[in-house]
């Protein structure tokens, strides 16, 4: 389970990545949807949060339909993340 | 009835040889050269293959890979053609989208560890997009115009419509154009970041297709109207027929998935051939091999052939040569016109298992020979949805292309944004009396925060006059163009990019940076903004690319390819251009003004169109003249009328008095717009809103803008409307 902080972190990261200066960080609730409605985001938008998660967190985002789920919402990536992160070294490489 | 248009000339570089001959023997075999990439380190990146050129030796003096591949293409061309520059007005016309950034990268590298490194500095700006024109001009010119030019992936399609509107008008007897891009580390990391290279060969149209393959190489082709081809005894290999241009306004890197943009420019492209879909036997698709863009390309050409293409092959080179970008449409033009002329279709390689969903005919793994080609379509799509529509014929087929209607263009808006503030129309007439200070220039003030987030400084500076001037005439419902000129394009931002890349590896090349760094991409930002569908391409031309892109709007215009056009040029303050301007001439000169965040846009439209909404007209273009050469001679600029008349230059730089003086209007009052707006290469777009504005106020009659920069001159001249 990930951390309020961890989820306002993203939040945040979220805002400052994807250029979206006419959003507060904390109006993003933890489980609204990022794609399609919700925020409007896209796929180019899920590739640049991809690649900043991997480089705040040293966290990769799997491709494809596993990558989908993980971008639900700021809950599911910061849970993807938190559980992630927790994992030894070798675990990531594999 | 409107001139044919002949295709006389063929010059083709790509990874399957040096040589129209060296690639079509490889390429009808279904050869494929994607393999591991040798050019550079690709440590670190998602892929490492691509489809290279072999065997290009880069002469020394100031030479990129991209221009060298350019130049040879285009002399085999020439040659193929049997034309002599020096007997006919030959005019160039190159597309592209990263000019020498193969070189620059080196150069970048060395910033990168020395900011101040004076030697890396003076050689920075070494092999912009001109850079490949200037480099023809010297060995195969002299040229009659030459117009360096960028959509993304549809620039080498785009160039041959260039030529179309050249030839239709008159202004040139012959053109040679095409498309030229190298590989570089920058674009392969870029469309890695995309996720949009297959790891394996591509495979367009295979149902496991994964992404593209990128490749490199240089297409030129020799158009000229088929009457003054036949009298100097040149033979055709294909007609030319029809073309179409159009953008989707959708997304920065994804095609609407529906197609119905390619779908009508596939529609208008075969009308514009006086042809219908029964007699197209061919297409050559753009087919990347991408998830998404094959799909929709297969929507489009259900769409656009109707029934027809449950008969028409289709195929795509890509499996084998990769995906050119810059040179893609290109060197498929001139298969599309080989696979004519010869009667040979061409394969898509690597087509194993073709997508049951895309219910195309395929020409699949090898080509075949068929009893006839009547006509071909040849399909280039770029980022921002720029795309283009080209038709090839055979000679001998019987068709009634549409008449030209005659088409003056005229000025009906003009917007000026910069330190000056953002004046539309009316403004723009007193814009060099103003003498209040530099007001900081902020454009996201003037734009909606959320359509506008991907908008680089670039994009966000055109759109806000590219609103303002669609503002001031209405009627946004019309299918509108737009041409914006750069000196360099987008340097601090592909600096950025590769210091990043420099500094902690490919795989942190940032997705949403990367189309930003494509020369197009404020033009495929604003058109997404701005809802603009007509034919959208930028300009290159040094210091006078606004002229350039103005003199651009005002061919297509002309020539009927759109009825409304914006034009203009965007120029964000960059550092990187002061520090190397401050070590070019930091000997010579005390110091170098500082630079300013400046665009400028006007409205080019017909003279039918803005009457028949009763739109103001400020202006009618009476002259465009482009001027090349060492020493540019203004022979050929039109006289005064005998009004008041006076002469409007964005810079007050030595050489252009003596031009000036020896010229009909060397008495007329001149104007120079730097001192009251600020130092900028988009100055020469100002100058013409300024000139446009003063005449449409009542100022003066008529007014001729002079722009002239290193071996290149452009004369606008513009009268009451």
């Amino acid at each position: 389970m990930s951390s309020p902080q961890l989820r306002a972190e993203l939040k945040k990261l979220i805002v400052t990545e994807l250029n979206l200066k006419h959003r507060d960080p904390e109006s993003i609730e933890d489980d609204a949807p990022l794609f399609g409605g919700g925020l409007g985001l896209d796929s180019l938008d899920a590739l640049q949060l991809a690649m900043s998660i991997e480089e705040r967190f040293g966290v990769r985002i799997p491709e494809g339909d596993e990558a989908r789920q993980i971008f639900r919402s700021v809950r599911t990536i910061a849970d993807h993340v938190a559980r992630v992160q927790v994992l030894p070294k070798v675990g990531q490489q594999g | 009835m409107r001139p044919r248009l002949w295709l006389t000339g063929l010059g083709l570089v790509t990874p399957l040889g040096v040589g129209v001959e060296a690639t079509w023997a490889r390429l009808v075999h279904g050869e494929r050269a994607i393999r591991q990439i040798t050019l550079f380190d690709t440590a670190g990146q998602r892929v490492r293959t691509a489809a290279e050129v072999e065997g290009v030796e880069v002469p020394r003096g100031g030479w990129s890979r991209t221009s060298i591949m350019a130049a040879t293409a285009a002399e085999e061309a020439l040659r193929t053609a049997r034309l002599d520059v020096r007997r006919m007005r030959v005019g160039l016309v190159v597309g592209g989208t990263t000019g020498g950034m193969f070189e620059t990268e080196q150069l970048l590298a060395r910033l990168h560890a020395d900011p101040q490194c004076r030697e890396v500095l003076v050689e920075m700006l070494a092999h912009p997009l001109t850079s490949t024109g200037d480099r023809l001009e010297e060995r195969l010119g002299p040229f009659a115009r030459i117009r360096t030019l960028s959509s993304a992936c549809s620039s080498g399609a785009n160039a041959l419509v260039v030529a179309t509107a050249w030839l239709l008008a008159g202004e040139v007897d012959a053109v040679v154009a095409g498309g030229t891009d190298g590989l570089c580390r920058l674009t392969v990391s870029g469309f890695n970041a995309l996720g949009a290279i297959d790891p394996e060969p591509c495979r367009p149209f295979d149902r496991r297709r994964r992404g593209t393959s990128l490749g490199e190489g240089a297409g030129f082709l020799v158009l000229e109207r088929a009457d003054a081809a036949r009298s100097r005894g040149a033979t055709p290999v294909a007609e030319l027929a029809g073309w179409a241009v159009g953008s989707e306004a959708h997304h920065i890197t994804n095609p609407a998935p529906d197609g119905v943009l390619v779908a009508s420019l596939i529609h208008r492209a075969i009308k514009c051939a006086g042809l219908s879909p029964r007699d197209i036997d061919y297409v050559n698709a753009h087919g990347t091999g991408t998830p998404v863009n094959d799909p929709m390309e297969a929507a489009a050409l259900a769409r656009g052939l109707s029934a027809e293409v449950a008969r028409v092959p289709v195929s795509s080179s890509k499996g084998q040569i990769g995906h050119t970008l810059g040179a893609a449409g290109a060197i498929e033009a001139a298969i599309t016109a080989l696979v004519v002329s010869r009667r040979t279709l061409v394969p898509t390689a690597g087509l194993d298992e073709p997508d049951p969903a895309m219910g195309l005919v395929h020409v699949p793994h090898v080509g075949r020979e068929v009893p006839r080609v009547r006509a071909a379509i040849s399909n280039a799509f770029g980022f921002g949805g720029m795309d283009t529509v080209l038709v090839f014929a055979d000679p001998d087929l019987r068709r009634e292309a549409p008449a030209l209607a005659p088409v003056q263009p005229v000025v009906t808006a003009t917007a000026v944004f910069g330190p000056c503030g953002l004046l539309g129309t009316e403004a723009c007439a007193s814009l060099l009396e103003r003498r209040e200070p530099g007001a900081p220039v902020e454009p996201e003030g003037h734009l909606d925060p959320g359509r506008a987030r991907r908008l680089d400084r670039a994009a966000q500076l055109g759109a806000v006059v590219v609103e303002r001037v669609l503002d001031d005439v209405g009627g946004r419902e019309l299918a509108t163009g737009l041409v914006l000129g750069s000196a360099f394009g987008n340097v601090d931002g592909s600096a950025a990019y590769m210091h990043r890349i420099f500094e902690r590896g490919p795989r942190s090349a940032s997705p949403a940076e990367f189309p930003n760094l494509v020369p197009s991409s404020p033009v495929g930002h604003i058109s997404i903004y701005a809802g603009l569908r007509g034919p959208a391409l930028a300009t290159a031309d040094l210091g006078i690319s606004g002229e350039s892109a103005f003199a651009q709007a005002v061919q297509f215009v002309t020539a009927g390819e759109a009825t409304r056009m914006v034009a203009g040029a965007v120029e964000p303050r960059s550092d990187i251009v002061e520090r190397v301007l401050s070590a070019l001439f930091s000997s010579q000169v005390s110091s170098i003004a500082t630079r300013c965040d400046l665009a400028a846009a006007v409205v080019v439209e017909s003279e039918t169109e803005a009457r028949r909404r009763g739109a103001r007209i400020m202006v009618r273009v009476r002259q465009t003249l482009e001027v090349r050469g060492d020493t540019p001679s203004l022979v050929g600029l039109v006289e005064p009328l005998g009004g008041r008349a006076e002469v409007v230059l964005a810079h007050s730089g030595c050489a252009v008095g003596p031009l000036l003086d020896a010229s009909a209007w060397a008495s007329c009052e001149r104007r120079v717009c730097g001192p009251a707006v600020g130092e900028s290469d988009a100055l020469g777009a100002v100058a013409i809103a300024v000139a446009a504005a003063r005449i449409g106020a009542g100022q003066t009659d008529e007014a001729l803008v002079l722009g002239l920069a290193k071996k290149r001159c452009h004369a606008t001249v513009l009268v009451r409307g």
